[in-house]
């Protein structure tokens, strides 16, 4: 009798309230028919397990599904992660990178703030995945439950179920045409990054040395913050105009001839401009020259043509680097 | 039986199930009782299923139900109603063609190694 009353107690444990008294009569009254008289507890065990698992048993009572993201809502479930994922990581990188290049005082050494940083940008990625995946998965919960009690189709990722008509929204892109969505992130990454350089050139581009053995620290500054500023103009409707067109490049999500084009013209403008800018004299602060030769103990003019090559060996490889991309993406669009 | 046969048997016993539950139920029957009426014709019903069953048909208004207690144990027992009675009717045709049709295919599939 005890098993009975057991029984009967998990099945209606999980059943809404209002069932539970009705059920569990029911429940109990269809185990004694299943008995004989006087029985024994070996043929009470063998009822229950006529009935079957209590919790299986208590599930098919229940309306409600048996699962958190069902295959009506769970194409559209995946779309929206994957649609998230990607910049929910690139922004946490972006703003602990930018974060900590603002915040950098020159006290650490660069290395140990770089380990530091790639420590808590990993711990960081992790803790919004999960943050991420909870609230998204949350909302669908919520869809699947509420929304779409009454309708019977799949809900895609228009949010409606579908029809012929959506495959109008439909591009079709060949692999060798398509711009790959972690390249487009990539790409407004170093934006982002270069634009934090520019603005704090000043702070972080310089030349570091070891005081006291305390690791490096930054004794001069390369450039001439003023001097780098003084571009801003330029410099501010070029990162403009590179957001936008990593964000065209996402929405395009293939080289066209036209992307093309435009994205060699923006190559081919931003290279002249960072020419101009690294050509200018002015721009390598002055006190750092005297400073190198009398460091290396070589004399300043040795310093002068050493800091020339550099600048134009970092120029005639971007000028490269370039080159190479614009023809790449020339090949794509007409592949 | 091996697994993927006992799927197979499963799905497509599923579909057949609300018909023969609704024909036994001309006259009231009582959880048990139905069940043992349905092993006598040959059809096995998980009891984990057929006691959900009934109540969603009579949630659908197909059956009513009341408690007996006149007896020395309480009993639901459950009756066809009208709707759920013009409901069997029209099952019972579109069984009675699907039948007819898959017999003509499956002996369709005779004739053909036969031949």
């Amino acid at each position: 009798m005890k098993l009975i009353e057991a029984y009967i107690y998990e099945v209606t444990r999980r059943l809404p309230e209002k069932l539970r008294e009705d059920i569990a009569l029911e429940l109990r009254s269809t185990i004694e028919d299943m008995l004989p008289e006087h029985f024994s507890e070996d043929e009470v065990k063998e009822a229950l397990l006529k009935l079957g698992d209590p919790a299986r048993l208590a599930a098919s009572y229940r309306d409600t599904p048996m699962h958190v993201i069902g295959p009506k809502v769970y194409d559209a479930y995946i779309w929206t992660m994957k649609m998230i994922v990607p910049w929910a990581i690139l922004i946490t990188i972006l703003v602990h990178v930018v974060e900590t290049i603002v915040l950098f005082s020159g006290e650490e050494s660069i290395l140990s703030v770089v380990i530091k940083s790639i420590g808590i940008i990993i711990a960081n990625i992790i803790h919004v995945l999960i943050q991420t995946f909870f609230w998204v998965t949350i909302v669908f919960i919520f869809i699947e439950r509420i929304g779409l009690a009454k309708s019977n189709g799949a809900i895609t990722k228009y949010g409606t179920e579908w029809t012929p008509e959506q495959l109008k929204h439909v591009h079709v892109i060949s692999k060798k045409k398509l711009i790959p969505r972690s390249e487009v992130i990539f790409g407004l990454a170093w934006t982002a990054i270069w634009i934090v350089l520019y603005f704090n050139a000043d702070r972080l581009a310089g030349v570091y040395r070891s005081i006291n053995g305390d690791g490096l620290q930054m004794v001069m500054p390369a450039l001439n913050q003023s001097v780098l500023l003084s571009y801003l103009p330029i410099v501010l409707p070029i990162a403009l105009l590179e957001i936008g067109l990593a964000l065209f490049k996402w929405k395009e999500r293939q080289w066209t001839m036209k992307l093309v084009t435009i994205n060699a013209v923006m190559k081919v403008v931003s290279l002249i401009v960072f020419i101009v800018i690294a050509s200018n004299p002015a721009l390598i602060n002055e006190a750092m020259i005297p400073y190198l030769a009398n460091v290396l103990e070589i004399n300043s003019s040795s310093v002068q043509n050493f800091t020339d090559w550099a600048v134009w060996t970092i120029i005639a490889t971007i000028i490269v680097t370039v080159a190479i991309e614009i023809y790449d993406s020339y090949r794509k669009a007409k592949a | 039986m091996e697994p993927l046969m006992e799927s197979f048997t499963t799905e497509l016993r599923r579909g057949t199930l609300t018909l023969a539950v609704l024909s036994q139920l001309r006259t009231p029957q009582y959880g048990y009782s139905l069940v043992q009426r349905l092993e006598k014709a040959g059809v096995t019903i998980e009891q984990s299923t057929l006691y959900p069953l009934l109540r969603r048909l009579e949630k659908q208004e197909l059956l009513t139900s009341n408690w007996d207690t006149t007896e020395s144990r309480p009993r639901k027992y459950y009756v066809i109603s009208e709707y759920g009675s013009d409901i069997y009717e029209q099952l019972k045709k579109e069984w009675e063609t699907m039948t007819a049709e898959l017999k003509t295919l499956l002996e369709g599939d005779e004739n053909d190694e036969t031949d």
